[in-house]
This record gives C-alpha cells, sequence and structure tokens, in this order.
C-alpha cells in the first residue's frame, strides 16, 4: 500500500485512539505515543499499530498516536482507517 | 429451543466505548449500526470497527446483527463484503420497499459466502420496513428469502413518508404495525417493533411495548440499556400463563408416555400453536429469571 | 457509557438567535466570542447548552463546559469534534490558545505546549515536532556572519517603504533573513505578496526569505493582530510572538539583530514594535527602528497603496510603490485583487 497524504483516524474520546499518520520516503515507522496507559500498555499499543501497518506492506511513516484507552482491535481498525485513507484507497481487501 | 427477540439494542457502530461493552445490557440482540447514525465521512471507520469487534469479541449469547447502508449508496456493497466475511448472526437491510430489494441483497451474500468458502445460507438477514410501499409488500418481503429471520418496522421515517408525525398513542402507525406482524406470522418469521426515542419517559415505553407486544410483536427496538429491563419486564409471563404452560407441557408428556396421538387438557384439544405458545411462554419465564427448570421438579 | 441524550449541534452563526446563546454561555465562562470564528458548535443535554466549541483557520478557540459536566467527557468529544471538522476542511496542522486551566485537557488529546506567557496563555500545536520541522527547514539558509539580522513584514502589497526598510538593513548587516507574514487574510494573496518581495529585493545578494508559516505573526501566535483587539491581549499575544521567535528562530540562524520600520498609524502594530524593543535586547538582540520613508507630505504605507488603487490614481500609486509591485497591479492577473480592493474598502 503506498501512502500518498496524511491520513487520520479515530477520536479522542474514551475507549477510542486518534491515530495520524504521514508518508515519509524513508527512517521506518516512527510512533509517537500518548497514552494515559503508557507505562503498562504502551508497547503494545505501538506493537498493534506498527503490526497494522506492516500487514499492509507500509514501511516508512511517522505516526502520531493520541490513546485513551483503546482494546486492540479498536487501535487495529483506527490504523487500517487512517491507512486506507492515507493512501486514498476506497477498495478494501476484508478477510486478508 | 425458541429464540427470544425482546429487544434489539441499537448501537453506534463508530462508536470504540458502545461496541465493547453492548452485550453487557442483557438485550437479547445488539445491533452495530452502519446506516443513519454514522456520518458520511465515517463510514469507512465504522465498518472498519464493527468488522474487527466481530471477528475479535466475544458477544456470548447474545445475537449480534449488523444495519448496512442501503444498495443505492455508495456504501452498501462495501458494508457486506465486510460483514459477510465478519459473520454477525444476522445483516439488516434498511429501508425495503419490495422483495427484489431482498433478492439483490441475498444475491450479494451469496455470491460473497461462495467466494470466501462460508457456507451458502449461513448469513441470515432481518428486513427494515420504514415506509408504505413496503408496507403494502410487506408479506410478498417477508417471505422473498429464507435467510429473513424477521421483518422490522422503521417508524422514524415512516411517519414522514405517510406525512404525519409520532405521537404516544402511535394511532398514526397502527394500520403499519398490524400489517407487518401479520405478513410476519403469515411467513413464520418474528416482527419486530421500532424504536422509542424519548429515554427519559419511562412510562411511555413501558405502554408502547405493552401495546405491541398485545399487538403480536416478538419485540423492541431499544436505543438506550435502561430501556432493556424495562422491555423485558412487559415480556414476563405471569404466574398464571406460566402454570398454564408447564400444564401444557404435562399434557404432551402425558400423551407420549400413554403413545397417543392426541395431546388433551382439561377434556379440550391442545393443537400447534398452543404447544408453541407454552414453549414460548417458558422461554420467557426462564430469560427473566421468574421460571427455572429445576422448579417443575419440586 | 450511554450518553444518548447528549447532541452535538452545529451552530448556524447567520442566525443571530443561536450566535446570541452561545456568546453569553462563553461571557458565563470569562470567554470572549471572537469575530474571526468561522465554525462553531455547541453541545446539548436535551435542550439546554452545556458546552461549546469554536473554529478559526486552523485554530481551535473559545472551548467552554459547563462546571457541572466537567469531567464525563463533555471536553474530549467538543475537541474531537472540532479536530475532525479540521480535517474534513484539510486543516492537519491545529493550534491552541488558552488559558493555563485547560492546558492540561489540550495535552490529554494530543496538543504539546510549544510558548506561553506568564501563566496567562498557552500556545499549543497537535504536532508533536511541528515547530521543530520548521526550524529543521529554516536551518538549511543559514548563513555565518557578524551582523545576521531579520525583519518581519506583511507586504500587502510591497512598497517603496518596504524596499527602504531591506535596502537600509542590507547595508549594515552581512545577511539579513525576511519573514513574511504567511496568513491568507490581507487584500493581496500569500503568493503574490511573496512574489512582489522577491522582486523587489532581486538586487540585494544578501537578503533571504523565508515564509513565517505558523510562527510569526499567524492567526496561531498572534490572533490579535488580525482581531486589532484591545491592548493588553495584543501585547501578551506579541510577547508570545517574540518568545517563539527568539526561542526557536534566532538560534538556528544565529540572528542578533532585528529591524523594524516605524509604525505612526497602527495601534496594533505599534504596540508590537514597542514589545519587540523591550524584549529583544533582553535575548541579546539588537533593536533598531527605522523612521518611514516620506513622500510628499507623508510616510509611505501599504495603506496608502491600497487606497491609490481603490481611486484608481495610478500617478499617486506610481510614487509609491517600485516598478516591480506597479506592473504587477496593471497587469491582468491582478485584476481579481483590484476588484477586490475597490469593492472592499
Amino acid at each position: 500500500m503506498e501512502l500518498k497524504k496524511i491520513g487520520i483516524a479515530g477520536t479522542v474520546e474514551s475507549s477510542d485512539i486518534s491515530i495520524i499518520i504521514e508518508p515519509t520516503d524513508k527512517g521506518g515507522i516512527e510512533i509517537s505515543l500518548q497514552s494515559a496507559v503508557m507505562k503498562q500498555f504502551g508497547r503494545q499499543i505501538k506493537e498493534v499499530i506498527e503490526e497494522t501497518m506492516k500487514s499492509k506492506g507500509v514501511k516508512n511513516a511517522t505516526v502520531r498516536a493520541v490513546d485513551k484507552g483503546a482494546v486492540d482491535f479498536v487501535i487495529k481498525s483506527r490504523t487500517l482507517t487512517a491507512l486506507y485513507r492515507s493512501a486514498d484507497i476506497d477498495e478494501y481487501k476484508w478477510g486478508e | 429451543m425458541v429464540k427470544l427477540r425482546r429487544t434489539m439494542m441499537y448501537v453506534t457502530g463508530n462508536n470504540p466505548a458502545n461496541i465493547m461493552d453492548a452485550h453487557l445490557y442483557g438485550s437479547d440482540s445488539i445491533m452495530f449500526d452502519l446506516e443513519d447514525s454514522v456520518s458520511i465521512k465515517e463510514k469507512d471507520a465504522a465498518r472498519f470497527l464493527v468488522y474487527n469487534a466481530l471477528t475479535t469479541m466475544d458477544y456470548g449469547d447474545t445475537e449480534t446483527v449488523v444495519r448496512i447502508n442501503g444498495l443505492d449508496t455508495p456504501f452498501g456493497r462495501d458494508d457486506l463484503e465486510a460483514m459477510v466475511r465478519a459473520q454477525p448472526n444476522v445483516i439488516r437491510l434498511p429501508k425495503t420497499e419490495t422483495p427484489e430489494d431482498v433478492l439483490e441483497v441475498e444475491r450479494i451474500i451469496q455470491e460473497i459466502e461462495e467466494k470466501v468458502g462460508i457456507e451458502v445460507g449461513t448469513t441470515k438477514m432481518m428486513a427494515a420496513i420504514e415506509g408504505p410501499l413496503g408496507a403494502m409488500n410487506a408479506y410478498e418481503i417477508a417471505k422473498s428469502s429464507k435467510r429473513l429471520i424477521g421483518i422490522a418496522i422503521g417508524a422514524e421515517d415512516f411517519v414522514t413518508s405517510i406525512k404525519t408525525t409520532r405521537s404516544s398513542e402511535g394511532i398514526e402507525i397502527l394500520a403499519a404495525r398490524s400489517q407487518i406482524v401479520l405478513a410476519a406470522r403469515a411467513a413464520g418469521i418474528y416482527a419486530l417493533d421500532t424504536v422509542f426515542s424519548d429515554i427519559n419517559d419511562d412510562e411511555g415505553f413501558i405502554n408502547e411495548t405493552k401495546l405491541i407486544k398485545q399487538l403480536g410483536f416478538d419485540g423492541k427496538s431499544v436505543i438506550h440499556p435502561r430501556q432493556v429491563s424495562l422491555a423485558h419486564e412487559v415480556y414476563t409471563p405471569t404466574d398464571k400463563e406460566i402454570k398454564n404452560a408447564l400444564r401444557v407441557l404435562d399434557a404432551i408428556e402425558e400423551a407420549e408416555r400413554s403413545g397417543s396421538g392426541v395431546i388433551a387438557l382439561d377434556g379440550k384439544m391442545i393443537d400447534g400453536p398452543i404447544v408453541d405458545r407454552a414453549y414460548r411462554v417458558l422461554e420467557l419465564a426462564k430469560a427473566t429469571g421468574v421460571y427455572r427448570e429445576e422448579d417443575q421438579n419440586e | 457509557m450511554y450518553k444518548r441524550d447528549i447532541n452535538i449541534r452545529t451552530i448556524n452563526l447567520g442566525r443571530n438567535s443561536e450566535k446570541q446563546k452561545i456568546i453569553m454561555f462563553l461571557k458565563d465562562h470569562d470567554l470572549l466570542f471572537e469575530e474571526d470564528i468561522d465554525y462553531t458548535i455547541g453541545v446539548y443535554q436535551e435542550d439546554s447548552l452545556i458546552g461549546t466549541g469554536s473554529l478559526s483557520g486552523n485554530v481551535l478557540k473559545c472551548i467552554a463546559v459547563n462546571g457541572e459536566f466537567q469531567g464525563e467527557g463533555i471536553f474530549n468529544k467538543i475537541i474531537s469534534q472540532l479536530i475532525n471538522t479540521q480535517y474534513q476542511r484539510g486543516n492537519m496542522h491545529l493550534f491552541v490558545f488558552t488559558g493555563p486551566e485547560n492546558k492540561k485537557f489540550f495535552e490529554d488529546t494530543g496538543f504539546r505546549e510549544i510558548s506561553s506567557v506568564d501563566d496567562k496563555v498557552s500556545l499549543l500545536e497537535n504536532d508533536p515536532k511541528g515547530i521543530e520541522k520548521y526550524v529543521e527547514n529554516l536551518k538549511r539558509s543559514k548563513k555565518e556572519g557578524a551582523i545576521i539580522s531579520s525583519i518581519v513584514m506583511n507586504c500587502n502589497p510591497f512598497t517603496l517603504g518596504h524596499q527602504y526598510l531591506i535596502e537600509k538593513a542590507a547595508k549594515s548587516s552581512d545577511i539579513v533573513h525576511i519573514f513574511l507574514v504567511w496568513e491568507d487574510r490581507s487584500l493581496f494573496p500569500n503568493d503574490i505578496r511573496l512574489k512582489l518581495l522577491r522582486e523587489g529585493t532581486s538586487h540585494l545578494d544578501n537578503v533571504i526569505i523565508h515564509k513565517g508559516e505558523n510562527y510569526i505573526i499567524s492567526n496561531s501566535t498572534f490572533p490579535s493582530y488580525f482581531l486589532k483587539e484591545e491592548n493588553t491581549v495584543v501585547k501578551t499575544h506579541a510577547t508570545l510572538d517574540i518568545k517563539l521567535f527568539v526561542e526557536y528562530i534566532c538560534p538556528v540562524l544565529g540572528i542578533n539583530k532585528r529591524f523594524v520600520g516605524r509604525e505612526p498609524n497602527d495601534p496594533v502594530t505599534n504596540e508590537y514594535n514597542k514589545a519587540i524593543m523591550k524584549l529583544l535586547p533582553i535575548y541579546n538582540i539588537q533593536v533598531e527602528e527605522i523612521p518611514r520613508l516620506t513622500v510628499g507630505e507623508g510616510v509611505i504605507s501599504a495603506t496608502k497603496v491600497r487606497k491609490s488603487i481603490k481611486e484608481g490614481n495610478m500617478e499617486s500609486l506610481k510614487q509609491l510603490v517600485p516598478m516591480t509591485t506597479y506592473k504587477y497591479i496593471v497587469s491582468d492577473d491582478a485584476k481579481p485583487v483590484i476588484d477586490k480592493i475597490r469593492k472592499d474598502m
């Protein structure tokens, strides 16, 4: 998946996470995360974001995330939404 | 076992907090909405969220329903692609007007089932009737597909399209409600009632639930957890109803034991609908805890 | 979790009765409804207003929640709605001006403070590397020298006065960095102001031109510059703007001097200049005020240029602007701008 523009999804409401993905040429996936549960879950949240991005073949991007207590499937959903918006694609591949 | 659908709680498809705990409030079904409660700009986000919720969360015994966008919108087809794969128990069609509307969705569902290797027919459907044309075609719609488990009335759009507004007595949708119950019963599927939007008016909600129960509806759509227990209370059978049902069951057992082909109670013959009702009453009683199977043996 | 009786509505600002309710609500929370607001939402429980928030360009402002409902996620609901609206408009880089009492709430929703003044106001942005990126970019045009000076100007449009000020600065400096105010609120659009500034300084080889973007006299760092507000607010905003300049911009370019054009007319610019002259020397940045260039009876100003354009007085115009600006104004390209000036002023 080729990222074309800034893609944003999610909110800062309770149980949600706001994700902003910005395409870059190099430097891998760089995630800056803000979360109230940073100590316990910071690493896990970043892992979910990174795995989701890698599953779509994205190698370089900067990600800004503000977590409000989102569980894994919410993080994954918001990341995917932001990715598709960033790539400007509306043909989805379900079940992959 | 008789499946109960006393309450179907609406859950906005783009709200993680509500999606996560929707099944904790005790409604028989939860309906994740991708349609009216999700803004155009967030359709993609809600679809991802509901898809991943369904493939990740364990909703236990609660029936899961997803209301998709109509096929006449740019979102309906994608909703189906995602939801048939995510496999909620039921996919709900909005604004159904003709049997062809149902068949068109069924055709696409089958296509996706075949494509991804899900047994054809697994995905169940429910059709919401929200306009006068749909109401006139209610029976044709109700019997159009084997996948249909029920039809529902959506009153908000309905009253607008028949040039009126909703009242507390609900006289304006009486004809449509009656039509839908008749159609559902004739087709042998469930009849489900619309929402009651004022969540602070308990009395109004209870009155409306009593009315639709009396009309023959299997249950009501709810928009807030507090409405769940109120509706269940209305649907809870009385002691007398339970006792009657138990006597019917005794009579069935008696008939089986004696090898008699005829079930009789107090000298009167009991036929299909009465037996069905007895089972249903006991399910309703069990669901609200007013009756437990072991009580029977005391 | 289920607060379905709480709903958010967009306020029709064209409808005075709706707007007045927001104004009153803000007043109860010691906030002023600012006239540059272009989008407002209200949060209602049933029909009573319990919160509000607004947008102006890429800035979130005038956000308040009824005390009774604080801590119930209403604030985050408002911020989410405002942010989403911004994204839908294509504004990704957002700013908030806020008092210290609300700073933490914004930080909780992903904003980061970039500067503050005396516990009165904080400026926050939603990009954790926003200003660093701007500064990183500036760094590329860093040049060595003993006197590295700077000028901030709006050039609406570029006049002989601007040219005179820059020439003066260029003569007594090794390098002059010019920051063009980058906010499309002037009659002459951004790219035209930039083009005319470039053309009018092309004969000076020690002048480097930068866009001020969000960080120099912008709607985000200095809203009252555009609102022409009362004195104390202007002073606070001016101080914030100068702090950003000193803390972030001067170090990367090695700036040690700033030139300002004397401002006899506009009180806001005058207040800004006063703040510059007072504050910059504290940070070892020298300030030199240059008197305005005069022609005939008065000083040259962009206001006069626009007046001449409005009146169609080409002779007077020729005396106020360099040839490069004049050529543009009489060209076909300028027609829409000229028409707007004639209509607006």
